[in-house]
């Protein structure tokens, strides 16, 4: 058995967060260093007609004030993103200026000096209006408001056919609100001039090292290797801070150049609401046709998402919702389609689970209605149309043990069993009529999630392990810790490979000069990409040390073990090597090398354009939750009162982290379903902070129960495949089934606020 | 951030003259709750030149009995009128409000009279208050005026106190051992959130149960904290029934739209005030 991996080890960077010694990046200060404050938009929607930034730059202690036309290179970064708007500003957090001073008061005091003159112009606010043909555009250069290359499809058999075979059909639309990722470190970039050459350091909180550097380098128009990009010690992400923080380099990294000062620049929380990404909004519209024993035939259905002003994500959170969009369940006739669309809004990007939150809220709610409407119950309807070992999925993809696992109909079995599901059900329901207005409810949901990227883009990732004289090992991965736990799994894997103490590792933060480009730490692929690297990586070190020991103890190098800090001869147990002694004759004793990058290359997903079938994932990850609530009907409070909830992941590299993520998940989950929203009215952001963008506090927190299910997935490390996301994305729908259980009402939309629950409609402030 | 003095005085006397100095260049912190978010955006008046420190003055940190009457120094923190055993035993809502509002940083920090003059339409501690029929001690200079605490609210967030003048002290009479009081709020989130909707009321009933003493304020339903009188008439002098109860419900929540208006969210409070002032009569009267 293992001895390393599998087991709640304590995280390898645990003693300097815990201890405050680790710098985040607004810790970070050079000397000499300037303060950068961004000039926001007025306007949802304006042209500009001048900057004046005259009076601003004659502040005593402001060193420059930039505008678009200082940007050296390319002012539009990916996803149409101007590093500060020219000519129109297309939303509510667009920069128009830049001001750098030798305070930060200055700094602030200098953004107000900034005058610009706008012309205001009307807007495209919601996706209804961004529909419609012929409605004003967002960006000009494209024909309507349809981002480019977001529009993806499924394709599985023929919906026609399958709702002429269906005896009962139900059309429903679901709909979900922007909510705010909430980490507790507003973002922080610090950028110097590089001393020894032209170019860029950027240090900060920063997910995505790779895109960061690459766009910042066309801004600048300097070459990829002249920006490198160190992150620091990140307070929470969960796919936040990335696009934010790219505009957040951008400008500092001009304002360095010119200046030839570090600059530092660090948002608040306002601006943070303001500039960064939030989840996708969603409207779902479903159609569903089934038997009358339930089981499902056909699956119709036209997804919106709001992408915002700007976007870059939408093409790939769209993939993502068409390959999920119809459940975890064996239908033969699949037709989804999938589009983004721009609006003078704030933005869509990334937020744990990507597309998956909204997508599983409509679906796990659609197949509870659908259970309704067939008088079956929520766990029967699934256990009929889950998928089953044998089964084919909507992309063709055939379900094997020992290929890709389907383990579903035990864990929703095992979770009604041990929630008593079914009898509370039953009871809640007789409870709805009594006189006492606290109700009961109890709902179900269960979900599959794609591991990785899978065709979203290539899935490659790398590691460096290097041994140093004294046995020590540093590892670095071109993916980034922000606190799931990445590093201290990655640190696991490579002492279980090498036969080491964990004690012997330590890590390095990411570093683009020092790591190959590893793509985007987002769909929960630290472990499956950044682990197999890693795996990689440190199955070559064990090669070599074992060549080295098998001259050293004169036996084939097949007979070598690696256990315990020794290195040995199975059939000659006696005399052992220290791991110290192997190394030191490698490094010293023959001039090896004992530092290795591990690349880790799935190769990429072909699927069909047509009927975007194929292999879109390598294998998929499972989960199921039981929410219990009670609902003030007189008031429409929710108190979540338990989750429990199951996940398949393969194999746990560390089973105490992977609940913590769960946990964490759970939570979020919680707040997206009852209380989370960020306000727009016509384009401007009504949510400025935390008085308002209500996330739960520890006194609204349920009692939670996980279980983690092991399979024998052969495509990750050890087995081990996704976590990160996987919590989140069961518990809305799972709340607003069982907020149905307790009153007989559906809501159909998110937040289960106050107003919704007890009126069944949206009030609008 | 604006520039300004901080004073931290080490008596009351001092702060009076202070205030009678600077007057509306002054601004008074206790627990600064609500003042430092002010001061972060911005919205404090631009001639501002000194802070005093109040948080520390023992002579406005007190809680005690004399003869019928509590008195409160207008400092006493949340936590510590929470958890005041004479506050426990006297006026049990006021001891439920205070123990309810924000979280434990905010209750550690806050001061009682800041609460009242911040004068939040939100305020948790208010209602409790005026259903006992509180009293201010206002001073300025060495004279002292009394007010009743209703008296102050002048607008959501406005209080007619003079810039020159401080809160010394807040009292009320003990609610006799008859008397039933009752504190509800309803919040989105469980902690650290504005009430979208607080009740306080404060009752007693003779040996025939007929209702001898009524009184009845809201939180977050009306520009100013006040009592609803009309719904308290309907049960004054009545034995009530589940009927009556039920019009009393009603009828505050007819209050409300008639000194709010109709705004967004009236379509939900309207019904949600009503079963939350029916459950709370239902907790402070015995019904026929």
């Amino acid at each position: 058995m293992y001895k390393i991996v599998n087991k709640s080890v304590e995280r390898i960077d645990v003693y300097e967060k815990v201890t405050g010694k680790a710098k985040y990046g607004a810790d970070l200060n050079c000397g000499s260093q300037l303060y950068a404050k961004t000039v926001y938009s007025r306007y949802p929607h304006a042209k500009i007609l001048k900057i004046d930034t005259k009076e601003a730059e004659g502040l005593e202690g402001v060193i420059m004030v930039i505008t678009a036309k200082d940007v050296p290179g390319n002012n539009i970064m990916f996803g149409k993103f101007p590093v500060l708007a020219q000519n129109e500003v297309k939303y509510i957090g667009d920069g128009v200026a830049v001001v750098a001073a030798e305070s930060k008061e200055i700094a602030e005091k200098a953004a107000k000096l900034v005058r610009v003159e706008y012309e205001e112009l009307p807007g495209v606010f919601d996706l209804e209006e961004a529909k419609v043909e012929n409605s004003k555009r967002v960006h000009s250069e494209i024909e309507n408001n349809f981002i480019e290359h977001s529009h993806h499809l499924l394709r599985s058999g023929d919906v026609e056919k399958g709702f002429k075979e269906a005896e009962v059909i139900l059309e429903r639309t679901y709909r979900t609100q922007f909510v705010d990722q909430a980490y507790i470190e507003p973002e922080a970039v610090i950028v110097l001039p590089d001393p020894y050459k032209i170019g860029v350091e950027i240090h900060g909180s920063i997910q995505n090292p790779y895109t960061i550097r690459e766009n910042v380098a066309t801004v600048l128009g300097l070459k990829i290797n002249q920006v490198r990009v160190i992150q620091s010690t990140i307070g929470g992400s969960f796919g936040g801070k990335d696009e934010s923080v790219m505009l957040m380099a951008a400008r500092c990294a001009v304002i360095a150049l010119k200046t030839g000062r570090p600059v530092k620049m660090v948002l608040t929380r306002e601006e943070s609401f303001l500039e960064s990404s939030k989840r996708h909004p969603f409207q779902a519209n479903y159609k569903i046709g089934a038997k009358k024993d339930g089981s499902i035939v056909a699956v119709e259905n036209k997804v919106y998402v709001q992408g915002g002003a700007y976007n870059n994500k939408a093409s790939f959170a769209n993939w993502r919702a068409s390959i999920h969009a119809a459940g975890p369940y064996t239908i033969p006739h699949i037709k989804t389609d999938i589009y983004g669309l721009y609006t003078h809004t704030i933005y869509g990007g990334a937020y744990r689970g990507f597309s998956a939150p909204q997508m599983v809220f409509a679906t796990e709610s659609l197949i509870d209605e659908l259970a309704e409407e067939l008088k079956m119950s929520p766990q029967e309807i699934r256990l009929k149309n889950c998928l089953k070992p044998g089964d084919e999925m909507g992309t063709g993809q055939i379900l094997l043990p020992g290929k890709i696992p389907a383990p579903l109909e035990k864990m929703i079995r095992e979770i009604c069993r041990k929630t008593d599901f079914e009898s509370k059900r039953k009871k809640y329901i007789q409870e709805r009529e009594g006189f006492n207005p606290l109700k009961k409810g109890i709902g179900l949901s269960c979900t599959f999630r794609g591991a990785g990227l899978g065709g979203e883009g290539i899935d490659t990732a790398s590691a460096t392990v290097t041994i140093d004289i004294d046995g020590s090992i540093l590892i670095q991965s071109g993916l980034v810790e922000m606190g799931q736990g990445m590093r201290t799994a990655h640190a696991q894997i490579v002492a279980e490979v090498l036969g080491v103490s964990l004690d012997r590792i330590t890590f390095g933060n990411t570093d683009t000069a020092v790591t190959m480009d590893s793509g985007a730490t987002v769909a929960s692929r630290g472990i499956l990409a950044g682990g197999n690297a890693m795996l990689i990586a440190a199955t070559e070190l064990l090669q070599r040390l074992h060549q080295q020991a098998s001259i050293m103890l004169n036996c084939n190098i097949e007979n070598l073990i690696s256990e315990n800090e020794f290195i040995f001869n199975k059939s000659k147990p006696d005399k052992k090597l220290t791991f110290e002694e192997v190394v030191k004759e490698c490094l010293k004793g023959q001039g090896l090398s004992l530092s290795a990058q591990g690349w880790y290359n799935p190769g990429p997903e072909k699927l069909s354009p047509e009927t975007g079938r194929g292999k879109a994932y390598p294998t998929y990850s499972y989960g199921t939750a039981v929410a219990e609530l009670r609902v003030d009907v007189q008031t429409g409070k929710i108190n979540v009162e338990k989750i429990t909830a199951a996940y398949e992941i393969g194999k746990a590299i560390n089973p105490q982290i992977a609940k913590s993520q769960f946990y964490g998940g759970i939570l979020q989950g919680v707040g997206y379903a009852i209380m989370e929203e960020m306000r727009t009215k016509d384009g401007y952001l009504k949510t400025k902070n935390f008085d308002d963008f209500l996330i739960p506090s520890s006194a609204d927190m349920p009692e939670m129960e996980v279980t983690i299910y092991e399979s024998d997935d052969p495509v990750g490390p050890f087995g081990a495949k996704s976590v990160g996301e996987l919590g989140i994305e069961l518990i809305a729908p799972a709340l607003a089934n069982a907020l149905y259980n307790a009153t007989g009402k559906r809501i159909r939309e998110l937040p289960l606020n106050l107003e919704r629950v007890l009126l069944g409609k949206t009030l609008k402030k | 951030m604006q520039d300004f003095n901080f004073i931290k005085p080490t008596n009351l006397e001092e702060v009076s003259s202070l205030l009678i100095n600077y007057k509306d260049k002054a601004r008074l912190i206790a627990g600064g709750t609500d003042l430092i978010i002010a001061l972060r955006e911005e919205r404090l008046p631009s001639n501002l030149e000194i802070i005093i420190d109040i948080s520390h003055l023992k002579e406005l940190d007190y809680i005690r009995e004399e003869g019928g009457y509590l008195r409160i120094g207008s400092g006493a923190t949340h936590v510590e009128i929470a958890q005041n055993e004479l506050i426990k035993r006297y006026a049990p809502l006021l001891s439920q409000a205070a123990s309810l509002i924000g979280s434990p940083q905010i209750r550690n920090r806050g001061s009682i009279a800041g609460n009242i003059v911040t004068a939040s339409p939100a305020a948790d501690a208010v209602p409790a208050l005026i259903v006992l029929d509180s009293r201010l001690v206002i001073r300025k200079g060495q004279e002292k005026r009394e007010e009743l605490l209703q008296k102050v609210f002048v607008g959501p967030y406005k209080v007619n106190l003079k810039s020159d003048e401080l809160v010394e002290e807040i009292y009320f009479k003990k609610l006799p051992q008859k008397a039933k009081s009752d504190f509800s709020k309803l919040v989105r989130r469980n902690a650290v959130d504005k009430s979208r909707v607080n009740l306080a009321v404060v009752a007693q009933q003779n040996e025939d149960k007929k209702v001898i003493d009524i009184k009845i304020s809201a939180g977050s339903i009306t520009p100013l904290p006040q009592r609803f009188k009309e719904a308290e008439d309907l049960l004054l002098g009545e034995i009530p029934t589940a009927n009556l109860i039920q019009k009393t419900g009603e009828k505050v929540a007819e209050e409300m739209m008639v000194k709010s208006g109709y705004r967004w969210s009236t379509e939900y409070k309207e019904p949600v005030v009503k079963s939350l002032m029916v459950r709370a009569l239902n907790r402070v009267l015995e019904v026929e």
